[in-house]
C-alpha cells in the first residue's frame, strides 16, 4: 500500500471523509463574534451551520477522523494540546463558532495549521467540527495553583 | 588557510594537549572531534565557586532555546528558534551592544509541520561566514563582519514533511546539512553546499537503493541495495531517518561521522523489516558523499530510538589496544564505542535503566531484544518499557569528552513509557506516527541524572541525580569543570575529579541548550549558555507557555510543577570571575 497516493477517496482509513454528508462548499464569508467591529457595526457575513450538529454518530467518526487525518499528531490525543495548541480549553485564536472551526480546517490558519479543504470533504471536516465541540472542556482554569499556603 | 587552522585544532584535541587557540568557539561541537573540551583554564574546580552573571540578552523569542552561541574574534553569534533572527554582539564594548542583526524571512507555516517545537541547534563559521539553517528548509550564509546575507538556498521541502532546525557542519569547504520529519515520514537525506555559492553538490539518501545512498558495490557484506531489503515495498521511500543532530569529522581518515533517525511511522507493522539505515552512523566522504561504512544501533525500531546523538572522536586504549573510536550515548540507552575507521563494535553498555534488550551482542552488533517489549498495532499496550522515547539521553543534549580525565560528560534522562501503536495514514506534510506513549519516572523515582561515562570500560564512574530530566549539552575545560542546566532553570559547574556541583544560578527558564566558553578581548575567560526550556517540553509540559491566552493546558502528568520552575523564554547569559 502506497500511502503517498492517498486521496480523499482511497483507503479504509478515509472512508469517512469520502462521505460528503452535505453539499455545502467553501464559505464565502464568516463573522467573528469576538472581533471588535469598527464603528461598532458588524459587516454582513453569512454564519455557517454544522449540517450534522452533535449527533452521536457524527462526533464519534469525527473522533476516528480527528486519528486518521493525523491531527492528533499536532493537537494531541484527545486535543488537549501538543505543538498546536489545545482545541479542548474553551479558548479559541481565531472564533470558536462551527463555522470558524470550519474555515480553520478548511483554509488552515497562519503559525502551522495546514489547510485540509483539498483533503477532507466539507462534510467530513464538519464531523470533526462536531467532535471537537462534543470533548468536555477539562478543568484547566485559569488559575493553575502550585501550592496550598494559606497566607501570602 | 581557514581549513588549515580548523586541521591543526583538530589534531592536537586528538593528542589530548589543550588546542592552540581556545578563545573562538567556532562550531557547534567546539572542534571537528565535537568533544565540546575547552583548554581554557582560568575558571577552574575551585575559582568557580565565585562564578557570576556578568551579562544577559533576551532574544525575545520563546520557542526552545536548543544549541549554542558561537565566537568568533570578538564577536559572539546567536541564532534564535524561528524566527531564526541572527544576533551579533561586540564583546570589545561595555554591555556587548548589538552590531547588527539579520532577520531572514521565514515561512511562520514551518512551525506546524516542525514535530518538536519550533528550535534551532545553532550557526557554524568557516571562511568570514556565519552558515545556518532557517525553520521552513533553507541554509543562509551571512557575512561575520557586515551581516549581510551572501546567499541563501533551498535544502528541504515543506511539502514532505521536512523543517531545517539542525546546526550545518561545514568540513572541505563542504556545508553539510540534514532535515527533521521522522515524525512525517521524509525520505532522509544529507546534503552538501558549497560554501562559497551555497549551491548543492551532492545529495545522498539514508535509505533506498545504493545509487540514492551514494553507496558503492561492495560497501557491505550484507549485499547490494540494503536500504531497500530491509523494508517492505517501497516503504523506504517514506521511512523517515532525518538528519537533525550533529555532525563529526576526521580530517585524516577524510570520513564524516552522522547520525540518522527513526523510522517511520512509529508504527513497526507498516514497515517490517530491519529499515536500514534508520537509527545508524554513518561514514561519509565529504568531497561527494560516498559511503563508506554504516552501522545500525537499532534495527526494526519499535520506540522512536532516534541516532541522532553527536558522535565523540577520540583515540582510546580498548581491550589493551590503542583505538580510533567514535563513541555515542544513543536514545535507547546504551552506550557505544566504536572503531571509526571501519564501524566495528568495540563497547555497547547501557548507561541508564534499560528494559527493552538484555544486552547488545559484540559480535554482530545487534541487540539482544526482549520480545515482549515490542511493539506494533496488533500488540496493544505494551509496557514498562526503558528508556522512554525522550531518550536514555537526548541527542539535542550533547556531551562533552574531557582528555584530561579520559572520560565523557553527559545528561541523562531516567524515564520509562508505555506504547500503543496504531495503524496511521501518511498524508505529506501532516504527522505520520500512530503511538501514544505515556512516561513515568524510571526507577529511584528521579527523572534525570549528570554522569561521567568510562567509554573504553563501559561504565558509569559518578552520578548527580536530577528531579526533572537533564536535556542541556555540556561543556568541559581544562579547569576540570563541567556545565550544565536542568530544566527547572539551574545553571550548574560540576567539579569532575569528585562529580559533584559546586556552583549553580537560577536563568530564568529551562536550559535545553548547550554551554560553551570562550576567552573575551580582555584575554578573561567566560561560559556563556541559552536559558529558554522547549523542544520536547514545550509539548509535554504545555503549562509552561504564557503568552496564549487560547492555549491552556494541563501540566504533564509525570512532572507536573515543573512550570512551578520555569516558564518560556530565551535569555542569552554570560557568567565570568
Amino acid at each position: 500500500m502506497d500511502f503517498r497516493l492517498v486521496t480523499p477517496c482511497v483507503g479504509l482509513a478515509v472512508a469517512i471523509a469520502c462521505n460528503p454528508g452535505t453539499d455545502s462548499g467553501a464559505p464565502p464569508s464568516i463573522r467573528y463574534p469576538n472581533h471588535v467591529a469598527a464603528g461598532e457595526s458588524q459587516p454582513p457575513a453569512a454564519e455557517m451551520t454544522n449540517p450534522f450538529a452533535s449527533d452521536t454518530a457524527s462526533v464519534a467518526d469525527g473522533g476516528k477522523l480527528f486519528s486518521t487525518m493525523n491531527c492528533d499528531g499536532c493537537h494531541g490525543g484527545g486535543a488537549l494540546g501538543w505543538v498546536g495548541p489545545s482545541l479542548v480549553d474553551g479558548r479559541w485564536r481565531y472564533g470558536g463558532t462551527d463555522g470558524a472551526l470550519y474555515q480553520s480546517i478548511f483554509y488552515g490558519r497562519p503559525r502551522g495549521m495546514p489547510a485540509y479543504g483539498g483533503v477532507m470533504s466539507p462534510g467530513a471536516i464538519w464531523k470533526v467540527v462536531s467532535y471537537i465541540r462534543a470533548q468536555p472542556v477539562p478543568s484547566v482554569v485559569p488559575t493553575q495553583r502550585f501550592t496550598r499556603e494559606q497566607t501570602p | 588557510m581557514q581549513r588549515a587552522y580548523v586541521t591543526l585544532l583538530f589534531v592536537t584535541v586528538l593528542q589530548g594537549t589543550p588546542p592552540q587557540d581556545d578563545g573562538q568557539w567556532t562550531m557547534p561541537g567546539k572542534d571537528y572531534a565535537s568533544t565540546r573540551f575547552s583548554g581554557l583554564a582560568q575558571i577552574n574546580r575551585t575559582n568557580v565557586t565565585r562564578l557570576k552573571a556578568v551579562w544577559s540578552f533576551s532574544t525575545g523569542v520563546l520557542g526552545g532555546h536548543e544549541g549554542q552561541p558561537l565566537v568568533v574574534g570578538s564577536t559572539m553569534y546567536v541564532v534564535t528558534p524561528f524566527p531564526n533572527v541572527l544576533y551579533a554582539f561586540d564583546l570589545t564594548r561595555e554591555g556587548y551592544p548589538l552590531k547588527w542583526k539579520y532577520r531572514p524571512d521565514v515561512n511562520p507555516t514551518a512551525v506546524g509541520v516542525a514535530c518538536c517545537d519550533a528550535i534551532n541547534r545553532g550557526a557554524v563559521y568557516a571562511a568570514g561566514k556565519v552558515v545556518y539553517n532557517t525553520l521552513d528548509g533553507h541554509t543562509v550564509a551571512v557575512d561575520a563582519i557586515t551581516g549581510r546575507e551572501l546567499w541563501k538556498t533551498q535544502i528541504a521541502d515543506m511539502g514532505q514533511g521536512e523543517t531545517t532546525p539542525m546546526a550545518p557542519f561545514i568540513a572541505r569547504n563542504r556545508v553539510l546539512v540534514g532535515p527533521s520529519g521522522g515524525e512525517f515520514g521524509i525520505y532522509g537525506w544529507v546534503k552538501a553546499l558549497d560554501l562559497a555559492s551555497g549551491k548543492i553538490l551532492w545529495t545522498a539518501h539514508n535509505m533506498g537503493p545504493d545509487s540514492l545512498m551514494i553507496a558503492r558495490p561492495g560497501t557491505f557484506t550484507g549485499g547490494a541495495n540494503l536500504g531497500v531489503s530491509t523494508w517492505s515495498g517501497d516503504s523506504w521511500r517514506r521511512g523517515g531517518a532525518p538528519v537533525w543532530g550533529w555532525i563529526s569529522y576526521d580530517p585524516q581518515l577524510d570520513l564524516i561521522y552522522f547520525g540518522t533517525g527513526n523510522p517511520g511511522p512509529y508504527n513497526t507493522e507498516q514497515r517490517p523489516g530491519e529499515n536500514k539505515w534508520t537509527n545508524s552512523v554513518l561514514a561519509r566522504r565529504p568531497s561527494d558523499g560516498a559511503l563508506v561504512w554504516a552501522y545500525q544501533f537499532t534495527p526494526h525500531d519499535s520506540w522512536d530510538f532516534d541516532a541522532n546523538a553527536e558522535m565523540i572522536l577520540t583515540d582510546l586504549v580498548v581491550g589493551g589496544r590503542m583505538r580510533k573510536v567514535l563513541v555515542t550515548f544513543n536514545k535507547n540507552g546504551f552506550a557505544y564505542t566504536l572503531d571509526r575507521a571501519t564501524g566495528e563494535l568495540l563497547v555497547a553498555e547501557p548507561f541508564t535503566h534499560v528494559t527493552w534488550a538484555k544486552g547488545i551482542d559484540r559480535r554482530t552488533g545487534v541487540p539482544i531484544v526482549d520480545s515482549t517489549k515490542v511493539t506494533g498495532a496488533s500488540r496493544g499496550n505494551v509496557k514498562g518499557i526503558c528508556p522512554s522515547l525522550e531518550g536514555g539521553k537526548s541527542p539535542v543534549s550533547s556531551s562533552a569528552y574531557s582528555p584530561r580525565t579520559g572520560l565523557f560528560y553527559t545528561a541523562t534522562n531516567n524515564l520509562c513509557m508505555n506504547f500503543e501503536a496504531t495503524q496511521v495514514t501518511r498524508i505529506p506534510a501532516t504527522p505520520f506516527i500512530g503511538a501514544t506513549t505515556p512516561y513515568v519516572a524510571g526507577p529511584g523515582g528521579y527523572m534525570g541524572a549528570f554522569i561521567a561515562w568510562d567509554a573504553a570500560r563501559g561504565r558509569k564512574v559518578w552520578e548527580i541525580k536530577e528531579r526533572f530530566p537533564v536535556w542541556s549539552g555540556t561543556v568541559v575545560t581544562a579547569g576540570d569543570v563541567a556545565f550544565y542546566g536542568t530544566l527547572d532553570g539551574w545553571f550548574k559547574a560540576v567539579d569532575i575529579r569528585t562529580g559533584r556541583d559546586v556552583w549553580k544560578f537560577k536563568v530564568g527558564s529551562g536550559v535545553v541548550g548547550a554551554p560553551i566558553t570562550f576567552r573575551g578581548p580582555d584575554g578573561k575567560q567566560y561560559v556563556a549558555v541559552y536559558a529558554g526550556i522547549g523542544g520536547d517540553w514545550f509539548l509535554l509540559s504545555g503549562d509552561v507557555r504564557s503568552d496564549d491566552p487560547a492555549d491552556l493546558r494541563p501540566p504533564a502528568d509525570f512532572a507536573p510543577d515543573l512550570a512551578r520552575h520555569t516558564s518560556q523564554g530565551g535569555i542569552v547569559w554570560i557568567f565570568g570571575l
